[in-house]
């Protein structure tokens, strides 16, 4: 030992003398002295065949595993829920001039096509709605950002907007991450976006644990049944465009269940009007900042099934909540029940529109939004609109 | 940067090339050096200043310690050093928890005062390089060692990634003598380097975070009164959770040290095999553990000054040692029941000092040793002394209303991972993992890593940060 600092080396020698084979000293074994330069024994082992089995054979699983992946149509390329994409997209709004962002919940968020969006009103907008979150804390967010002079439309599930309780953790967390995120944890995102690409399997709703904690079947009387928890719900792309996952539009069982999670998640009591109040109030106040810096803000209801609507309307009715925020911040807005060329979409478990529906849907809520907003506007070259037969499966049109 | 980051991986690969390139010693130091830094860097990088201001303070008081003979100049550059390294340490970790309880304090005693919102970051790993540059400064002052002479070598002692933000809590004479010669890993060092990485990701990725974490945080992050199984299983699931989390973190920085040729110390020994407190503190995080004893134990008496003095020292550096672990008075609870314990124990032993166990006896202490263990994590991991006495309440079957809050398939993964854990360590509990692996099949443990490796990568998901980390 070279170093002059240990000079605890002979005393460690003989207390080492005495130990039962197997075992090593440690630093509790050595008390009050300078710890000798550790020894780590390598085990006696044929560890270069074994080195090369475990690389071959886990290649081997993982390939699989990643082919049984994409037979339950998980697709590469899908992004997930992931903050960290989310807090990119949000930086964009601090380094260029953004004409108009989405903001808002899952339904605004799986229900608008940004290519159609693009090919109408001639910008792609930049899609800051979070699933399972309030729309409200981002619009604050960007009220307070002096860069954003464009438009907000705010994508409004009037129970995930007002019941901040609920779904105002999310917002605060992927905001919390696009004002400070660690070179490490964004280097790991590029990673891992350069990986998704080629790999169905990085879906966090399909990781090993989730997938044995899926395999309760109501095991304990008395507890929330564990297949009731919202589960994959959305496919993402990089640069923000979000669908409703494609296998909930065929599968019944899987939508079946997510339509069940629904009903069950949503509250039917009525909110109260302290709730409400502040969170006009809140919205008003952002509200006139966007605007006193030339920018505007509107609001879009998209559809929800009947069944759903109704519980819905208990929990808040139009009359006291989306009539009554668009009145008190001078705002205008879409509501679906206001759109009579799109009625009857298609929203395969209950709460959001399948992918060709959300095309449709797009296009009617931006057609209208043109005509009441002056940062709108309708390209010349826009293509004709369309209407509920245009994302109807043909069997099922031809029924009707 | 974390184990068990996509970054990680690359830049581990990175340094791993770097240094299996045919350059000089010095320039492969330089090397390690800097890729320590971008570790450290790739948190946050101003946060770098903080341990270069670390490393320089103590490399100067250590120099000032070697030449200085009259006792007074010694102090006072070990006070300089100890000072200085506790300052940071005190400002970063404890400012706001001081002002906090100052506040609750003069408003005991009348007195309104507000104290202003703090926004101190904590930097990662603060309290574990503390502790390594302060062991440094000390073991000079205390004698036991000399300045390094090179301060490359002491840098790189200071920030050697592996064990830079948690642990094992290194020392200098560990380490520093290892830097001063080339290293460079064999071929089958860096494939058992590999096999401890896997270890150490299997443990934290797939166990701790897939499968413990989630049981945990419904009963301690929820609003639910839990009853009795739920409580048990959510603390026995944490105290799988903490040591998978903190263990593995140290047996993959084992490891990747041992990818580059250098060796780590131990950190645990099999700890929930432990036959009461004072077996358990030589298996759990022995590096700290053997840190307070050595810096804080036996300088305030130890077991040299008659009863009193040592069960004083005893309690103090549990309370300390309770206190590092975070700034919260739910810490001290934790180091004092520790303290607790291992006071009683001793008398114990005074008392019945010629009682040998027997097998059946000493499966019985090792089983209250754990369940002891198990009601101090509560005041570990609750963040408040309501929720402790909420969940313990559970424990002791006194939440009578309670209504069922796990999930069956909750109670069952916990049930056989926390078994397979404790008999894990009760068959290994007089030997060391390298004994055990030289013992075992070839094809065993080759189906072994593999199924750990799969599990990592199937697992995959969100990187959470290691609990210790905070610490």
């Amino acid at each position: 030992m070279a170093s002059s600092i240990s000079s605890s080396e002979e005393i460690v020698r003989d207390t080492r003398q005495a130990l039962p084979s197997g075992l090593r000293l440690t630093a509790a074994d050595r008390p009050g002295m300078a710890q000798p330069v550790p020894e780590r024994d390598i085990p006696q082992q044929p560890w270069r065949a074994m080195a090369l089995a475990v690389t071959v054979v886990v290649l081997l699983l993982t390939s699989l595993w990643e082919w049984k992946m994409r037979t339950l149509e998980l697709v590469p390329g899908d992004l997930g829920e992931s903050y960290d994409r989310w807090a990119e997209l949000r930086r964009q709004v601090d380094k260029r001039n953004v004409p108009v962002v989405i903001i808002g919940d899952s339904r605004i968020l799986f229900d608008s096509d940004l290519d159609r969006a693009t090919q109408l009103i001639g910008v792609r907008p930049l899609q800051l709605a979070i699933a399972g979150g309030s729309g409200l804390p981002i619009l604050e967010d960007i009220a307070n950002d002096p860069h954003f002079k464009g438009l907000a439309i705010v994508g409004m599930a009037e129970t995930a907007y007002f019941d901040l309780q609920l779904t105002g953790m999310r917002p605060q967390k992927a905001l919390a991450l696009s004002r400070w995120e660690s070179p490490s944890s964004r280097g790991s995102f590029f990673i891992h976006r350069v990986l998704s690409h080629g790999l169905a399997m990085l879906d966090d709703d399909y990781q090993l644990s989730t997938l044995v904690f899926r395999l309760d079947h109501n095991w304990r009387p008395g507890v929330i049944d564990r297949r009731l928890a919202i589960w994959k719900a959305q496919e993402t792309s990089a640069d923000g465009q979000t669908w409703l996952w494609r296998r909930l539009e065929h599968d019944r069982r899987l939508s079946e269940r997510m339509h069940s999670v629904w009903l069950k998640f949503f509250p039917s009591q009525p909110l109260d009007e302290q709730t409400i109040n502040s969170v006009s109030v809140r919205t008003k106040v952002a509200v006139d900042k966007i605007r006193a810096r030339g920018g505007d803000v509107v609001f879009v209801r998209p559809p929800s099934a009947p069944d759903l609507r109704t519980i819905e309307d208990k929990h808040v009715p139009r009359a006291r909540v989306w009539d009554a925020i668009l009145a008190y911040t001078h705002s205008n807005g879409v509501h679906i029940d206001d759109l009579p060329a799109v009625p009857n979409l298609t929203l395969p478990e209950g709460s959001h529109l399948s992918r060709a529906c959300a095309t449709v849907f797009t296009d009617a809520y931006l057609r209208d939004l043109a005509g009441k907003t002056p940062l709108l506007h309708l390209q010349p070259g826009a293509p004709p609109a369309l209407a509920t037969p245009n994302c109807m499966r043909p069997s099922v049109a031809d029924l009707h | 940067m974390i184990f068990n980051s996509l970054i990680f991986v690359v830049f581990f690969a990175m340094v791993l090339f770097l240094h299996a390139m045919p350059f000089p010693w010095r320039v492969k130091k330089i090397n390690l050096l800097i890729a320590s830094y971008i570790f450290y860097a790739a948190w946050n990088p101003p946060f770098v200043i903080l341990l270069w201001l670390s490393t320089v303070v103590d490399w100067f008081a250590a120099r000032g310690l070697g030449q200085a003979e009259e006792p007074w100049k010694r102090r006072g550059w070990m006070l300089l050093s100890v000072v200085a390294s506790l300052g940071l340490l005190c400002y970063f970790k404890y400012g706001h928890f001081l002002v906090e309880n100052f506040a609750h304090l003069a408003s005991l005693a009348g007195f309104r005062y507000v104290p202003p919102q703090s926004s101190i970051v904590l930097p990662i790993g603060i309290s574990f390089y503390t502790f390594a540059t302060m062991s440094y400064t000390l073991d000079i002052y205390l004698r036991r060692a000399t300045p390094a002479r090179s301060f490359l070598d002491y840098a790189l002692f200071v920030t050697f990634f592996p064990h830079l933000v948690a642990g094992p809590i290194m020392r200098p004479t560990e380490l520093v003598p290892q830097f001063e010669v080339p290293h460079k890993a064999t071929p089958d060092q860096l494939r058992f380097g590999l096999v401890l990485m896997t270890l150490g990701l299997f443990e934290k990725a797939v166990l701790a975070d897939g499968f413990l974490g989630p049981v945990v945080e419904q009963i301690y992050d929820g609003k639910a009164i839990p009853g009795f199984i739920d409580s048990w299983v959510a603390t026995l699931a944490f105290s799988g959770q903490i040591f998978c989390d903190f263990a593995g973190y140290s047996i993959a920085a084992i490891g990747a040290a041992l990818c580059l040729g250098f060796a780590l110390s131990d950190n645990f020994r099999f700890p929930y095999a432990a036959v009461g407190f004072t077996d358990f503190w030589r298996r759990w995080h022995i590096t700290l553990s053997a840190w307070l004893r050595d810096y804080v134990y036996i300088p305030l008496g130890g077991n040299r000054h008659g009863n009193v003095r040592t069960y004083f020292s005893l309690m103090a550096t549990m309370l300390i040692g309770g206190l590092w672990h975070g700034a919260s008075w739910t810490f001290v609870v934790w180091g004092g029941l520790h303290g607790l314990y291992l006071a009683i124990e001793r008398m114990l032993r005074k008392q019945f000092s010629g009682y040998r166990p027997g097998r059946a006896a000493a499966a019985a202490l090792g089983l209250l040793t754990f369940l002891l263990v198990n009601i101090a994590w509560v005041f570990f991991r609750a963040k408040t002394f309501h929720q402790a006495i909420l969940i313990l309440g559970g424990m002791f079957g006194r939440n009578t209303h309670a209504q069922p809050v796990l999930a069956g398939v909750y109670l069952l993964t916990t049930t056989v991972i926390i078994a397979g854990l404790v008999l894990a360590h009760c068959s290994m509990r007089n030997q060391t993992l390298e004994a055990a692996i030289a013992r075992a099949h070839p094809a065993a443990l080759t189906a072994l890593w593999t199924m750990m490796a799969f599990a990592v990568v199937i697992q995959h998901g969100e990187s959470n940060g290691f609990i210790y980390f905070q610490f």
